[in-house]
């Protein structure tokens, strides 16, 4: 559908990072993968650290322009001072990059696509649905969300993290830990993920928790 | 040689190649980067009057999003007008029209297109781009060059070939005019639809070798 929307009123705020506004979805754009971030302050890490070479990435090569504000871009280890008006273009799937964000309210919209292949968005863009409803504070609507693509993808380790926190902020402790810890077995990385997210406030201080997320030397998982 | 892992360039550091007589300015990006998965251009309007996009709708099935990435400018889609001020996506389906024109100084807009269900081929307009507008600078030889160049290298793609024979027209080469824009019909009948109403041929069109 030809349509027209304001990057600020399509980014949604999600956790403690920058507001995220999914562009792909909201066209239904079909033929390259195209989304834009916010940052509201300096120093949020606008571009999260990944390659695309992971199982939930596409092997996209990746356009990152600067349409406002400033970032500081690693690619490979290499630093790039990225004003408004820079275009990044990451062209190796292998490569590692990220960026911070210098100044207020940074936009950078990001589009990418694999080449000689007809476009499929990436499997990580799924979260997306339910990304929204964690913004719109509708963590019922979350939880339901990530159980319906759990059926879709048993044991997928994003899905059971993302589960984890909303069952965590609905108060459902016993399932928030049983689904964290499954999640962290699936993939280690969430370990280091849930120990600085608010969204597990709620069970932050209990011993099962430090023990999923390697706090404590009473075991657990990973240990 | 391998291709290296990242590029970085800024909007200021793009050529900058005249296209049109409403002072579009097209600052290629997927040409400059070497991107290949799908099609990026930015438009700059630096008087804030200038057309940013050409109206246009995409004959080649891409769809297009247009984003605004500072000033303003006021886009035709379809058959509405829409202000568009730094930050606002414009997107549209193939058969949509679409244009737009600067209404602030110093407005650049980003267009990313591809057709949906293939692999992204590299549009032949580009290299036509940047033909005219040598032309348009007034150096006709190296237009042609380009072209030829082209056509050389893609000889089975209509589109060098047609505007190939505009140049040779516009030059008054009749017999260059002629023989590209043969091959051209021959390669897609379509060319010879679009002669009939391009007045780059108004000249030729009586000539009884005139193939459309």
């Amino acid at each position: 559908m030809s349509g027209t929307a304001n990057v600020n009123d399509l980014a949604l705020k999600a956790g403690d990072g920058p507001s995220w506004a999914m562009v792909r979805t909201h066209f239904d754009i079909q033929s390259f993968g195209v989304n834009a971030y916010v940052a509201e302050e300096p120093g949020i890490r606008i571009v999260a650290e990944h390659d695309e070479l992971g199982e939930r990435e596409g092997g996209h090569e990746e356009l990152y322009f600067v349409s406002h504000g400033r970032a500081t871009f690693t690619v490979n280890g290499d630093e790039i001072d990225a004003p408004a008006g820079t275009f990044v273009f990451v062209r190796d799937p292998a490569a590692k990059r990220t960026a911070i964000a210098s100044e207020v309210g940074t936009t950078i919209l990001v589009a990418g696509g694999k080449p000689g292949e007809a476009f499929s968005p990436s499997p990580w863009e799924h979260n997306a649905q339910g990304l929204v409803h964690f913004a719109n504070e509708d963590y019922d609507k979350a939880a339901e969300t990530y159980e319906q693509f759990l059926t879709e993808q048993p044991g997928d380790a994003g899905f059971l993290y993302n589960l984890a926190c909303a069952e965590s902020l609905l108060g459902r402790k016993d399932s928030a830990l049983k689904h964290l810890r499954e999640s962290v077995e699936a993939e280690e990385r969430f370990k280091e993920s849930a120990v600085g997210d608010p969204d597990f406030d709620a069970i932050r201080d209990d011993p099962e928790f430090l023990a999923i997320t390697g706090q404590t030397d009473t075991g657990g998982a990973g240990s | 040689m391998t291709e290296k892992a990242y590029e970085v360039v800024h909007l200021d550091e793009l050529d900058r190649f005249p296209v049109d007589d409403e002072g579009l300015l097209w600052r290629p990006v997927r040409r400059r980067l070497g991107i290949t998965a799908f099609g990026t251009n930015a438009y700059t309007a630096e008087q804030g009057t200038e057309r940013v996009v050409e109206e246009h709708r995409e004959q080649d099935g891409h769809e297009e999003l247009y984003f605004v990435a500072s000033g303003r400018a006021t886009f035709v889609l379809g058959e509405e007008e829409v202000d568009a001020p730094a930050g606002t996506f414009v997107h549209a389906e193939p058969g949509t029209k679409r244009g737009a024109v600067a209404t602030e100084p110093g407005t650049t807009v980003l267009a990313i297109g591809a057709k949906p269900g293939v692999p992204h081929e590299i549009s032949a307009w580009e290299e036509v781009f940047v033909a005219f507008s040598y032309y348009r600078s007034g150096d006709e030889a190296k237009a042609r060059e380009h072209l030829k160049w082209f056509v050389a290298e893609h000889d089975d793609a209509w589109q060098g070939h047609y505007n190939l024979a505009c140049l040779e027209s516009l030059t008054k080469n009749r017999e260059g005019a002629i023989k590209e824009l043969t091959r051209a019909i021959e390669l897609d009948p379509a060319a010879k639809e679009y002669a009939v109403k391009d007045e780059d041929f108004d000249w030729l069109r009586d000539d009884p070798e005139f193939p459309a």
